[in-house]
């Protein structure tokens, strides 16, 4: 019998091409499939799209590292569904863009903050010092949060990028309603102001499992 | 899952099962040539390469693995549609999961639902499951030992915003509180001073002995008339009023901070206590039982 490993073993080429196939198989059996399956690419009924203000509050969460300690994925487990609502499903994040899922608990799961009967002064509270409402927290604080200004000037482009490029439902009619309370209501929204209210729509889609 | 995906999923599992085993199958045999030499031929330095078969036990290992993932395909899903014959999957496992402690807990929360809330806290039971819910539902605002945080009440100790009865408590809970003070510096003169002369009277009331300042003494009695204003919420004598949640502003428990500055905020700018309804977020019986622990945590020396 011919000795086809010394051939392959002496053919980088080929030994690359073979590499590749055989790395490739779990990810074309358990990636590849997902790419047309309804329970990954069509948003949940419930699901709305975010407001101008919540896109910045995301903005400013990805910006300060939140998704580092903080996941939102709720995993189908008694003690997590006890703790937090509803287990999290695809259909949920159809519209993330980054999704924000993350991989490790330093605190706990925010994928369903929103749902919780939680104040917006607590958020704020919490934000601004977290061991003034929980002493025990190793959270740092945001102070600044409450001090800087919304960055509005990439807002209008964003919007349309997850409509055009994301496939996000918003009309154009959409877009400048929310680019008018940009203007007007929200135009000196703090930071914070922005990130609360990016909390509290967390988990909204499942509001009438709780 | 539709059917093209199904075929897919499986021909590529089934192909990458057998190639691993055809792989083996290749490598196991050895030409006669190279079984008599021993070597593969290659020779540097005099230092020769050896080539022998697949060790047993690695070789062994290897079909191992392969008889495991067939097992395991057959009894979970891992074949496209094919449910697999144990028919798990996470949800149903989580569904199970959820319906056994319901069954284990249901008794329990019967047999503490027929205990009036006044009494359920010496049911050492009762305070164990009261304590999960209060340390998952309450403790990020109240404190994981329920001793509060500013703008947050002490619940361990008698003093009570909306009543420390077991009804009012559980009523608490479940409806939620919304405590209000209006901003009142302009009621009282509008003025920094006389904003200042009414914080130094409402700090005097817990502490008479402020007033043996010749200082405070005179703001104290610049500040007595316009009380008035205060007293309608707060009461004449400033003890209170549980059914508006208006404070005891002569107990020395400052809610918003008991320092000057704190208090001139209070009157500055009011404050707006919000305490979130649970109905609907935990069962009546999980309320219940909560309500019990919440009583027991100021009740605790009846026992």
């Amino acid at each position: 019998m011919a000795n086809y490993h010394s051939v392959i073993e002496k053919n980088v080429g080929l030994m690359i091409v073979l590499t590749l196939v055989a790395v490739s198989f779990g990810g074309l059996a358990e990636i590849v499939p997902l790419f047309w399956q309804k329970a990954t690419t069509e948003p949940m009924a419930t699901l709305r799209p975010y407001s101008a203000l919540e896109m910045a509050g995301r903005d400013v969460y990805i910006r300060e590292g939140c998704h580092v300690c903080h996941t939102q994925m709720v995993r189908p487990l008694r003690a997590e569904t006890e703790r937090f609502g509803p287990y999290s499903v695809a259909g949920e994040d159809v519209w993330e863009h980054p999704f924000l899922w993350g991989s490790k608990r330093t605190g706990p799961d925010l994928d369903r903050v929103g749902l919780r009967p939680i104040t917006e002064q607590w958020h704020r509270e919490h934000l601004r010092d977290p061991r003034q409402v929980v002493p025990e927290s190793n959270m740092p604080a945001y102070p600044w949060l409450a001090e800087n200004t919304v960055d509005w000037s990439h807002m209008e482009r964003t919007l349309k990028v997850f409509k055009n490029q994301f496939g996000v439902p918003y009309s154009d009619q959409d877009i400048d309603e929310q680019m008018n309370k940009v203007r007007g209501e929200w135009a000196d929204a703090t930071e914070e102001d922005a990130v609360v209210a990016y909390l509290l729509s967390l988990g909204q889609a499942r509001r009438e499992e709780r | 899952m539709s059917q093209f995906w199904s075929v897919y999923i499986i021909a590529i599992v089934v192909l990458n099962l057998a190639g691993c085993a055809i792989l083996l199958l290749v490598n196991l045999k050895m030409t006669p040539e190279e079984a008599r030499n021993e070597t593969t031929g290659h020779s540097f330095d005099g230092i020769q390469e050896r080539n022998q078969p697949l060790p047993r036990w690695w070789l062994f290992l290897f079909v191992g693995t392969l008889i495991f993932s067939v097992i395991y395909l057959v009894l979970y899903p891992g074949l496209g549609r094919f449910g697999g014959l144990l028919n798990w999957s996470s949800v149903t496992q989580w569904q199970e999961e959820v319906a056994l402690v319901e069954k284990r807990s249901e008794p329990l929360f019967a047999e503490f639902a027929k205990v009036p809330v006044d009494e359920l806290h010496q049911y050492p039971e009762a305070r164990d499951v009261g304590g999960r819910l209060f340390a998952n539902n309450c403790a990020i605002c109240h404190g994981s030992d329920a001793r509060g945080a500013k703008g947050y009440p002490n619940l361990t100790d008698d003093d009570w915003l909306y009543g420390g009865s077991a009804d009012a408590i559980l009523t608490s809970i479940t409806q939620g509180r919304n405590g209000m003070m209006p901003p009142m510096a302009a009621a009282i003169g509008g003025t920094d001073a006389a904003v200042r002369d009414m914080a130094l009277y409402v700090q005097s009331l817990s502490r008479p002995d402020m007033t043996g300042d010749p200082q405070v003494a005179k703001a104290v009695e610049r500040a007595k008339p316009k009380f008035a204003v205060c007293a309608a919420c707060h009461g004449q004598d400033a003890t209170g009023n549980q059914a508006l949640g208006a404070p005891n502003l002569t107990d020395g428990i400052w809610l918003h901070g008991a320092r000057l500055e704190d208090i001139e905020t209070t009157i500055r700018q009011g404050r707006n206590s919000h305490m979130p309804k649970h109905e609907g977020v935990l069962t009546d019986e999980r309320l219940h039982v909560l309500a019990a622990y919440v009583y027991g945590l100021s009740h605790s020396d009846e026992e």
